[in-house]
């Protein structure tokens, strides 16, 4: 079995964290570029190529019709959910689209699982070069607030990324795993908050830490949010204030999408940032016109353009609070996680209500992912000191007469949790009950999500006869599942929960044989490529030290020994087997070893030649 | 799954300690690495414990359990009915309802009802408090009944009260729930 690796899959960046054995702690791997954010953006080159990350992010501006961001938007989720983020979003879709929605990249379109697909395998591929040894599990981090069908999403983009996800775990419980808070005596059945803005969305979830004879428990009590605030919100704040400034000194109107506005908004973003440390800053930004932008930012006049984006946080977080029966100042700890969070009037504004400092110690844009790593190692251990148990963030509800839900399973319930209910016939000789399954808080059915509809089968007889039971299960993932039974004859019926805006099975299988043309190589193949350049270099290196000087200076015993070791190396480059290839690299790195010293010997004293001690 | 016995008085504390406890040995993070079969069994025996212990807790949901397993619970055709001595006050409220209603969708000015609409609710409030109490009330005695082996005719009568409390309480909680609707869209 290959390496578990810990995914916080996320609207703007996504990362990947293992446990590092040696330290006990969890760490973020970084990718090609160095850093450990890969950008959530996808862009599918002319030639087919899909590109994942950072150089996707730079195609958005150069070719934003094949490049898609914030794709986790889309996942789970119906044409007809999605009309308020297409105001918002540039999403190309696909007009041909059926329940699930496909965007279009160039000549080709894509489901959000698949998008999302490609960003896990990347990520999958910069652990597998980390380690250098093949990763095929994960355990991949959900908002609390996602929907039974946006979790299924998340798990086939898993799946359709060649991971077996062991977990889908909510990002606030990852980030309270992070920080570790059960290690902290005072922190032993504490209330935790956990305040989330990342770049596009706010999530507040109430945990709390219970000791126990056996280990630590991690309890989610309550959870809500807003899937329309966050980071990005303040830079729109902040963009449109400048936007009027320069409208009204230089009488310049830009576009808000153009290529002008993308540099305004990236400095704008710099000076954000900067005000984070420094209490004023100055706006420099050169216009078409050629005169300068020139203006003077202090920190307060940042606090006060953004205030409202804190304010609409508050909702959210009162409501958590009432739901899980505490008042703010019942809370023993304060975490802080997503990018957004780093802004001080955030920092301000949470310390306030809560009446404590908020933990801040962790890099609040890694912290989700280094949980995930954190519940990925317990799991694979198998036997564990820590124990999450997770609710269903929404009530699970059945369409009932005239279009109203009837609750079934509250929202904050714990999961796994399941409910049962009843079904008879109201017609003779009826042979099918319809059956749909709601998600949501709402009382009209039309205003709920709607999860799945299925047709009970029911064998003939007299109206009000038949007595099925159909049990609805929700997992420790928060996905659905569902079983009937005849009461009568006790026969078990199987029942395949269709997803209303999901993907079958028939449908992932067909798209894990189709990523097979968009992927990479797979591990081995790449390994194999790898091992070969790497041979080729110290074939050729070789075959140049043989026909040098010093060549002459070895004994032919070790000519003999390096000349067998170079026709080993070769026979393996022919064959499939990285291993060997590696094997046979070594072999061929120790026979020359004499070799190598004298032409180092002598390529260090021809570069000295001629030049005195005291020169070098 | 809690053995405990069928009265309705609960220990939360030692309640929760026990959910925990078997939350270790039940929870499917525990059987990851184990066979098909033991996810199966993890995943049916959690759900379970979670459906127990969200019954458990919560008061009002106890006391239907315990009428369904005794086969007592009887939500009837009586359930959407006015209890008798409510009947004026909820009269007068569908009254105010309407009219908030009918003066919204003409655009006059609502604010008049609206402060008429929260005294009822205020006064509706007051009432769901005093169902609680009387469950409560109620049952004690159950648990008194139980105590003293009382015969099966005092507790069917027990349970019968049970029975209305329940159905009265699920009347006036909708009717708070729709007030509380109506005003939030005016």
């Amino acid at each position: 079995m290959g390496r578990i690796v810990g995914i916080d899959l996320g609207t703007t960046n996504s990362l990947v964290a293992y446990m590092d054995a040696p330290t006990g702690k969890p760490k973020c791997i970084p990718g090609p570029y160095g850093s450990t954010l890969c950008p959530s953006v996808v862009s599918l080159d002319p030639d087919g190529t899909i590109v994942v990350g950072e150089p996707a992010r730079k195609r958005l501006l150069t070719q934003p019709e094949r490049s898609i961001y914030s794709v986790k938007r889309l996942m789970g989720r119906g044409l007809a959910d999605i009309s308020e983020e297409l105001k918002l979003f540039s999403f190309r879709v696909d007009p041909s689209s059926e329940s699930v929605i496909r965007v279009q990249l160039g000549e080709k379109s894509f489901t959000a699982p698949e998008v999302s697909s490609f960003i896990l395998r990347e990520l999958k591929n910069w652990a597998e070069a980390y380690f250098s040894e093949p990763v095929d599990r994960a355990v991949i981090t959900v908002p609390a607030y996602f929907n039974d069908a946006q979790r299924q999403a998340t798990k086939d983009a898993g799946r359709l990324a060649g991971l077996e996800v062991l977990r889908l775990v909510n990002e606030p419980m990852a980030a309270a795993l992070a920080y570790g808070l059960h290690e902290k005596p005072a922190a032993s059945g504490g209330k935790v908050a956990v305040y989330d803005l990342g770049g596009g969305t706010f999530d507040i979830s109430v945990l709390k830490l219970i000791s126990t004879g056996q280990g630590d428990i991690y309890q989610v009590l309550s959870t809500n949010g807003d899937t329309h605030l966050g980071g990005d919100d303040i830079d729109n704040l902040l963009q449109a204030f400048v936007h009027e400034q320069i409208l009204r000194n230089d009488r310049i109107d830009f576009s808000p999408h153009g290529e002008l506005a993308q540099e305004l908004r990236k400095e704008l973003i710099a000076l954000k940032h900067d005000l984070s440390e420094k209490e004023i800053t100055k706006l420099r930004f050169p216009l078409p016109s050629g005169s300068v932008f020139e203006f003077e930012f202090t920190r307060g006049m940042l606090d006060a353009l953004i205030r409202p984006v804190v304010d609409r946080t508050m909702n959210p977080v009162k409501r958590a609070l009432a739901d899980a029966q505490l008042k703010p100042e019942e809370m023993d700890e304060v975490v802080l996680v997503g990018g957004a969070t780093r802004t001080p009037l955030i920092r301000r504004s949470v310390r306030e209500y809560f009446g404590r400092a908020p933990h801040t110690e962790l890099n609040p844009d890694e912290v989700v992912a280094l949980g995930a790593a954190v519940q990925a190692n317990i799991l694979e251990r198998g036997v564990t000191n820590m124990l999450l148990l997770d609710v269903t963030p929404l009530s699970l509800g059945i369409e009932t007469y005239g279009g109203a839900v009837g609750k079934i399973i509250p929202r904050n319930s714990p999961i796994p949790a399941s409910a049962q209910e009843m079904y008879t016939t109201g017609v003779d000789n009826q042979t099918g009950i319809d059956i749909h399954v709601l998600q949501g808080e709402r009382e009209l059915a039309k205003d709920c999500r709607s999860l799945a509809r299925f047709n009970l089968k029911v064998p003939p007889a007299p109206a009000g006869l038949p007595r099925i039971e159909v049990k609805f299960l929700i997992d420790a993932n928060g996905i659905l599942q569902v079983a009937a039974k005849d009461l009568r004859t006790g026969e078990a019926q199987q029942i395949e929960v269709r997803p209303s805006y999901g993907l079958n099975d028939a449908e992932i299988e067909r798209m894990l044989e189709e990523s097979i043309e968009y992927a990479e190589q797979d591990f081995a193949e790449r390994q194999v490529i790898k091992a070969r350049t790497e041979a080729e270099n110290i074939l050729v290196a070789t075959d140049k030290a043989l026909a040098g000087a010093q060549a002459r200076a070895i004994p032919a015993e070790e000519r003999a020994k390096i000349d067998s070791a170079v026709i080993g190396l070769k026979e393996a480059v022919a064959g499939q087997d990285y291993k060997l290839i590696r094997k046979r690299i070594d072999d061929l790195n120790q026979a020359t070893m004499h070799l190598a010293e004298l032409v180092i010997n002598s390529a260090v004293s021809t570069a000295l030649r001629g030049k005195s001690v005291g020169e070098i | 799954m809690f053995a405990l016995p069928r009265k309705l008085w609960v220990d939360l504390g030692a309640l929760e300690q026990k959910f925990l406890q078997l939350s270790w040995k039940l929870h499917p993070d525990n059987f990851v690495n184990a066979t098909d079969e033991a996810q199966e069994l993890s995943l049916k025996g959690s759900s379970e414990l979670n459906d127990a212990y969200r019954t458990l807790k919560d008061p009002v949901a106890r006391v239907e359990y315990l009428l369904a397993i005794e086969g007592e619970r009887k939500e009837g055709e009586k359930k959407q009915q006015a209890p008798p001595e409510l009947l004026e006050e909820v009269f007068e409220l569908n009254e105010s309802l309407e009219e908030l209603r009918a003066t919204k969708s003409a655009g006059a000015d609502v604010a008049a009802l609206k402060s008429r609409l929260e005294v009822a609710e205020e006064s509706f409030g007051k009432k769901l408090a005093a169902v609680d109490a009387q469950i409560e009330a109620t049952a004690k005695d159950w648990d008194k009944a139980v105590d003293n082996n009382a015969d099966a005719a005092t507790r069917k009568k027990i349970m019968a009260r049970l029975n209305e409390h329940l159905n009265r309480r699920s009347y006036i909680r909708n009717l708070v729930l729709n007030v509380k609707k109506e005003l939030e869209e005016a």
